[in-house]
């Protein structure tokens, strides 16, 4: 087994450690600054893990799964603001809307394999970006953004002072997404996706309908990007079209392959690196880090997607797998060299 | 120098052992032909021979070792491939894809316009429209037009009707006099007709080397191919 | 009818214009597999290129300097292309998702490096006044610029078509799009077209960038992106790997997008990734598409 047996316990103490620091006393995730960084991040981090569940687990390269995760900050916050709904059940209705979504454009993208689907989850995305960006019903405010009406959601997400429980919310959804994630890809249909990504014919050889299974994952993941999307409207206050540009879908694919796709806590480090890296490197490049460096050096490095990009091509060429890939070659060395 | 000997080939596809330490020899000058059931890695041989399918082992031409190297310095070294399924560029008319496989200073039109007259009057013809007979006239002109030190030829009848059969037979026929060829071929008759040697596959592996005079044999025939008849 | 002769040639600009990305992207992907993300940070260095020349080299503009500032962008792209193609895509050989994957890096880093030297600020690029102009089509008055795309894209895609036509290379990169794997089998080194395509799609979208950046008033290293995702539109509907499908669809797409914002503001975008959508459910190779990785 390459897993080290205290990786639970680990994983465990590492929550809760993180659940609890905000309310212990000085130290620096007292702070609303960095909670806020934190819980975006969280966020962030669970949202590539449903990523992963689509392009690790099941082998489907999507280019559109920022519509999903759009369409449930969108639709909440429409829920909210519009129709007056309570804000989980906007949560709620955000989330079943975009599952459904997600079967109708899903079952047309999987008509389609390899690079074609690719291109159609895409177009899908970009058709989404559209609609919100341009306020074709009237109902997202095209580029200026949609902020939520604080007054339907409760007291303590509101204020600077309650940063913290904002940040627990998020470690909690990416808590519920982890275990959920892990429940599906150990569930029997988790290992036909697998086998999917490996095989597809062996699938269809045992008398299942690989499209079916497909759909499935590209649905589960789908409604999970959407509840992570009403937890970001409330982290953040307000919905966004950036959050539905292919800008999204493309950070998250390099989330994935930064932290090393189909570990599970691969994507969910992976996307809480890359989140903390780039508002990190921005606030780094406002302050004066890089002022003594000469313009030419100080310019790109003072821009994340410079750092990140560079990191990015260095992993695909040089360390497939990422950060959990290199973690398990070298446990793997090290378990080995007993023997 | 142009034998060509191939010792403990293995080849993995998508996870599938398909050869399974094949090993074989085929001399200089003479006719070997592949034989075998449908399936059981004559066609995989070949394309690791080509350097078109990665394998482990050793093949070597002419004494080289060529099993590591890139398919294009195979070819260049003097290996003419007429693969299974023609696979002629359908979008290139057939004077374009001659024109693609000439290697040499002086290309061999007249052989392969001799042996295939029918060419001549559709220089100009999308190959991709062309009949099936045409299109292998068309893959096999392309290994003839260099000067090659080794022909592999992959079923060059498979699917044709037989007065076509017979036309590419007496071609095959004509070149197999004077080069060293490496021939997969179902029809027994043709077989009998240029092989010198035969070498029969089963599995993933080598279960047979001899003369093509065991081809009389119909027991052997049948168990070994599983096809009744040596008589066509 | 001015209306309508104005959107349509208006929209055959925009067309233009996208073919000049989606040519490059199609060869690219046609011949060797590889989804070329950072085809937007070609266009992008082709337009500060472009800019560079059309400010510090010749600082007064004229129909010359402009063609200069063209060619120079479309070198300068051109083997930025080459460059990525022999020091990263050719050591992913034939890891298709990878070699996509470093692209998408690479184009990070390419716009990064261009926003940290020059701002993310939107700069004017000077051309010849008569660029201007307008020109007029019985009752139809028409701006001068939708015809320069248009001529330079037509010369582009002549050129790109001899080359394929009448060259071994050309031959080479055609049959290389239906088989390569056939065509190392004939003895051929693939690798002299591999740095073909790229060099020409760079070119491309390179002189692209420059007219980009007419048609848009301004230069800025953010420019790629959203040209970027219209050029895979156009390839993937045009059929990957093909050159003249490229710029059927490009037109097609240009107009329609066109007309549709004509009735509906905002429409066009939307309709053109329901026409994706369409021809990918209906016909998935698209409408010349001549391979199926
Ligand atoms: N690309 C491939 N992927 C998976 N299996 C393959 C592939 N090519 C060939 N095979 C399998 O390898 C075996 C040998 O095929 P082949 O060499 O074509 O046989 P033959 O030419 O003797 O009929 C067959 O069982 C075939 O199914
Ligand atoms: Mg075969």
């Amino acid at each position: 087994m390459l897993r080290w047996k205290y990786s639970r316990p680990l994983l465990i103490a590492i929550t809760v450690i993180f659940a609890i620091l905000p309310f212990a006393g000085d130290n620096p995730l007292s702070k609303a600054g960095l909670q806020q960084t934190m819980a975006v991040a969280f966020l962030f981090g669970a949202l590539a893990l449903t990523y992963d569940l689509l392009f690790g687990f099941t082998g489907l390269l999507s280019f559109g799964h920022a519509l999903y995760f759009a369409s449930g900050i969108y639709v909440t916050a429409i829920l909210i603001n519009d129709f007056n709904w309570h804000f989980l059940l906007a949560i709620l209705g955000a989330v079943i809307f975009t599952a459904f979504l997600a079967v109708l454009t899903g079952s047309a993208a999987l008509r389609t394999t390899g690079i074609t689907f690719a291109m159609v989850t895409l177009a899908f995305g970009q058709a989404g970006h559209v609609v919100i960006a341009r306020d074709f019903g009237d109902f997202t405010n095209g580029d200026d953004g949609l902020p939520v009406n604080a007054d339907r959601l409760p007291d303590f997400f509101i204020g600077v002072v309650n940063t913290k429980y904002l940040y627990l919310l998020a470690l909690g959804i990416l808590v519920f997404i982890y275990f959920a994630a892990w429940w599906i890809t150990e569930s029997s249909a988790g290992r036909v996706f697998a086998a999917l990504r490996d095989n597809e014919q062996r699938v269809s050889v045992l008398g299942l309908n690989p499209n079916r299974f497909k759909l499935l994952s590209f649905v589960l993941s789908a409604a999970m990007a959407a509840l992570i999307g009403a937890a970001m409207l409330i982290v953040s206050g307000s919905a966004s079209p950036r959050y539905a540009s292919a800008d999204i879908t493309i950070a998250l694919l390099l989330m994935v392959i930064l932290g090393g796709p189909v570990t599970r806590w691969g994507a969910v480090l992976g996307g809480i690196v890359y989140s903390v890296l780039s508002t990190r490197l921005n606030v780094l490049s406002e302050g004066s880090a890089f002022d003594s460096l000469p313009s030419f050096i100080g310019g790109p490095l003072s821009e994340p997607a410079f750092t990140l990009g560079l990191i990015f091509i260095l992993i695909v060429m040089f360390a497939p797998g990422g950060i959990s890939g290199a973690y398990y070659r070298a446990r793997f060395k090290y378990l080995n060299k007993g023997k | 120098m142009s034998s060509l000997e191939v010792k403990d080939l293995h080849v993995t596809i998508n996870g599938s052992h398909i050869l399974q330490g094949v090993n074989f020899f085929v001399p200089e000058n003479k006719v070997t032909a592949l034989l075998g059931r449908n399936g059981v890695g004559k066609s995989t041989t070949l394309k690791a021979i080509m350097g078109l399918n990665p394998g482990t082992g050793t093949i070597k031409f002419g004494g080289t070792e060529i099993v590591a190297m890139p398919t294009h310095k195979i070819v260049q070294m003097g290996l003419g491939y007429v693969p299974e399924d023609r696979e002629i560029f359908a979008s290139l008319t057939v004077k374009e894809n001659l024109a693609l496989a000439e290697r040499d200073e002086k290309p061999n039109y007249e052989l392969v316009y001799s042996l295939f007259p029918e060419l001549l009057t559709r220089t100009g013809q999308r190959a991709g429209t062309l009949s099936g007979g045409q299109q292998q006239m068309v893959a096999i002109a392309r290994a003839l037009l260099n000067k090659n030190k080794i022909l592999l030829i992959d079923e060059p009848t498979k699917g044709l009707a037989p007065k076509l059969v017979t036309e590419v037979a007496n071609a095959l026929a004509h070149v197999a006099d004077h080069s060293t060829m490496l021939i997969v071929e179902q029809n027994l008759a043709l077989v009998k007709a240029i092989a010198q040697n035969i070498i029969v596959m089963d599995q993933g592996k080598v279960v047979f080397e001899g003369g093509p005079e065991n081809l009389q044999d119909d027991s052997f025939v049948k168990s070994m191919l599983g096809v009744s008849g040596g008589h066509k | 009818m001015s209306t309508f002769l104005l959107i349509l040639i208006t929209g055959l600009g925009l067309g233009a214009l996208y073919f000049l990305v989606a040519s490059g992207l199609s060869l690219i992907y046609g011949l060797m597999g590889v989804l070329n993300f950072a085809h937007g940070a070609f266009l992008t260095i082709g337009a500060f290129t472009g800019l560079w020349v059309s400010t510090k080299v010749f600082p007064n503009p004229t129909t010359w300097t402009f063609i200069a500032a063209m060619i120079a962008g479309g070198i300068t792209a051109g083997l930025f292309a080459l460059l990525m193609e022999q020091l990263v895509i050719n050591r992913l050989y034939n890891r298709h998702i990878d070699q996509a994957l470093v692209t998408v890096g690479v184009s990070l880093v390419a716009t990064a490096l261009l926003g940290g030297w020059f701002g993310f600020d939107a700069r004017f690029l000077p051309t010849p006044l008569w660029f201007m102009k307008a020109v007029t089509i019985g009752d139809a008055i028409i701006p001068i610029d939708r015809f320069i795309y248009i001529g330079v894209s037509a010369i582009l895609l002549i050129a790109m078509l001899s080359i394929l036509k009448f060259t071994r290379i050309g031959l080479i990169i055609r049959a290389g799009v239906e088989n390569r794997s056939m065509v190392t089998a004939l003895g051929i080194n693939v690798r002299m077209a591999f740095s073909t395509v790229f060099f020409i799609g760079g070119f491309a979208a390179g002189v692209g960038g420059v007219l980009i950046s007419v048609f848009s008033y301004g230069v800025s290293p953010l420019m790629g992106g959203s040209w970027l995702i219209y050029g895979f539109i156009v390839v993937v509907v045009g059929g990957m790997g093909s050159v003249a499908g490229s710029a059927i669809a490009a037109m097609l797409i240009g107009v329609t997008n066109q007309f549709a914002n004509y009735y509906v503001p905002g429409l066009g975008d939307f309709v053109v990734v329901i026409i994706l959508a369409a021809v990918l459910l209906t016909k998935p190779s698209g409408l010349l598409g001549k391979v199926s990785h």
